[in-house]
């Protein structure tokens, strides 16, 4: 029976962070991914990405052999990461020496055994359109993941693609607003906002997201409020300025009229919003 | 046969043959949404399903009101959908003007929307729950037990279709087809998004012209989406519609 688990993105983004303190360094893609290969008692895992729309490459690996594999499932075409990414639903192979792996990937499948891997789980990075890459975890024996493992999997496959998504605009967001960004992810109005964005400005969904999040971040927002004003009419986000809005953002306390709103936006922002700390973006 | 079991059968037929090998969930799911409104005699449906996070997220509504009442539940975390969800059997108010003890908010957006009663029915499938799937009628008094059954055998055809079979749904391949589902319908929510600005509609209707093109095209809804994000596609607005600004 699946519960409503209110604690499991707070669990999650915990152990990023402590993973992260004990290099005494910021949650990163890096502490997402070894943090995951704990909780799933793996012998590692690895991430791939594609880093601007090209191929995918594997970005990080827990331990060479992963970054092996993963490397070899791009070249062979074939394997749970490919397919994820490819699919954008989880592939979950708890055997790969058993029939159904070695058909579906003969030629990758004899070579994870060969490495001594005989479970893949591998989560896609993305939501919707936006496909980045695939988080992929490795285990040497056969078997399921358990059920929470699983859950706790996808998490961090959100955790990552939100991570990634910061990383392009150079953000390293606090936990708290990590966690507003992940819980508010699948919201129906986040992904509508990601769309319009991206007609308007003519930039992949993925790219649209970014800039959503950065906003988000760059005015201490939560994301679901700024994608409501999106759709409303009354945000246009500027994305030549990295994530800052064009009404506002670039300094404290503006005064209604210096809106440079588009035209049909109604009206200037609520003074409260710029209780944002500033200091990611180059303010003159 | 009366009338209305000839129109049960063909709905439950008119559902098996979208059950091909590569079919769209959220075709499907909007057909049945639609179809369990239409054979129940309800005014509306909703159809959620669960995340990772245990939340229930809005798939398929029939209506754009039973929409909007569905995001007043899923925001405030309490609603009939909830409860169905979380206990696994059905919730029914026959009157919400006298259930605000349960769902204040739920039950003060549903009058609003003017639906006076509102069952919500679990997906099940084996030991797990999918979702629910909620029904508002604008007139109070509850649904006689064959209403319910037959309501009940619609949610399952849709926990049949998330998981597209039957037989022995492994948890892995209920979560791998639940994801696939839940990502597709954030794929529907970006090309949504995409044609409010470039056919300067509203959200539903870009909904309505996403869908009626992906059926005149004899296309599944979610290529045609994945084509509207990626520019690949240029659907215009019908000619009935007023141009774009």
């Amino acid at each position: 029976m699946e519960r409503v688990d209110q604690d499991r993105g707070a669990r999650v983004w915990g152990a990023i962070d402590a993973a992260a303190r004990i290099d005494g360094a910021l949650p990163s893609l890096r502490y997402a991914v070894s943090a995951c290969a704990d909780a799933l008692s793996a012998v590692g895992a690895g991430l791939s990405m594609s880093p601007d729309g090209g191929p995918y490459e594997p970005l990080l690996a827990t331990r060479p052999e992963v970054g092996e594999l993963e490397e070899l499932q791009f070249t062979l075409g074939q394997g749970p990461s490919a397919d994820a990414i490819a699919s954008g639903a989880p592939v979950l192979a708890t055997d790969l020496s058993a029939m159904d792996a070695v058909k579906r990937w003969p030629a990758f499948a004899p070579a994870a055994a060969q490495h001594g891997v005989c479970g893949i789980f591998a989560f896609p990075i993305g939501a919707g359109a936006a496909r980045i890459g695939a988080l992929s975890v490795y285990r040497r024996q056969p078997g399921p993941l358990g059920g929470d493992q699983l859950l706790d999997a996808l998490v961090y496959a959100d955790a990552v693609f939100v991570l990634a998504l910061d990383d392009r605009h150079g953000l390293s967001a606090d936990l708290d607003q990590v966690i507003d960004a992940a819980f508010t992810a699948r919201r129906a109005e986040v992904h509508q906002a990601a769309g319009l964005v991206a007609a308007q400005q003519r930039i992949s969904v993925t790219d649209a997201l970014a800039l959503l999040r950065a906003h988000a971040f760059s005015s201490g927002r939560p994301l679901h409020r700024v994608a409501t004003e999106v759709m409303a009419g009354h945000r246009y986000l500027d994305g030549d300025h990295q994530g800052v809005i064009a009404d506002g953002s670039d300094g404290r306390g503006d005064p209604p009229g210096r809106d440079p709103d588009p035209p049909g936006s109604d009206g200037p922002d609520k003074q409260e919003s710029e209780q944002a700390e500033n200091e990611e973006e180059d303010e003159r | 046969m009366s009338v209305s079991d000839r129109r049960a059968r063909e709905v439950f037929i008119e559902l098996a043959d979208t059950l091909v090998d590569d079919f769209d969930i959220i075709d499907f799911l909007d057909r049945l949404a639609t179809r369990c409104s239409e054979l129940l005699g309800v005014s509306a449906c909703g159809i959620l399903l669960v995340d990772h996070h245990g939340a229930l997220n809005l798939v398929a509504a029939s209506t754009e009101q039973a929409r909007l009442v569905e995001l007043t539940q899923l925001q405030n975390s309490e609603g009939p959908c909830l409860d169905a969800f979380t206990t696994g059997r059905p919730v029914q108010s026959g009157d919400m003007r006298q259930a605000d003890t349960r769902w204040p908010r739920f039950s003060a957006a549903a009058i609003d929307a003017g639906y006076l009663a509102v069952h919500a029915l679990p997906m099940r499938l084996r030991g797990t729950v999918l979702g629910a799937v909620n029904l508002f009628s604008a007139t109070a008094g509850p649904l006689d037990d064959d209403t319910i059954a037959l309501g009940q055998a619609l949610a399952d055809a849709a926990s049949i279709g998330i998981i597209h079979q039957r037989a022995l749904a492994r948890q892995e391949i209920v979560t791998e087809q639940l994801q696939s589902a839940l990502n597709s319908r954030i794929l529907i929510e970006q090309a949504k998004g995409f044609l409010t600005h470039s056919l300067a509609v509203g959200v539903d209707e870009a909904f309505a012209i996403m869908r009626t093109y992906a059926r005149t095209h004899n296309r599944r809804l979610t290529d045609v989406a994945n084509d509207v994000v990626e520019g690949r596609v240029n659907i215009i607005v019908p000619a009935q519609e007023s141009p774009p600004a």
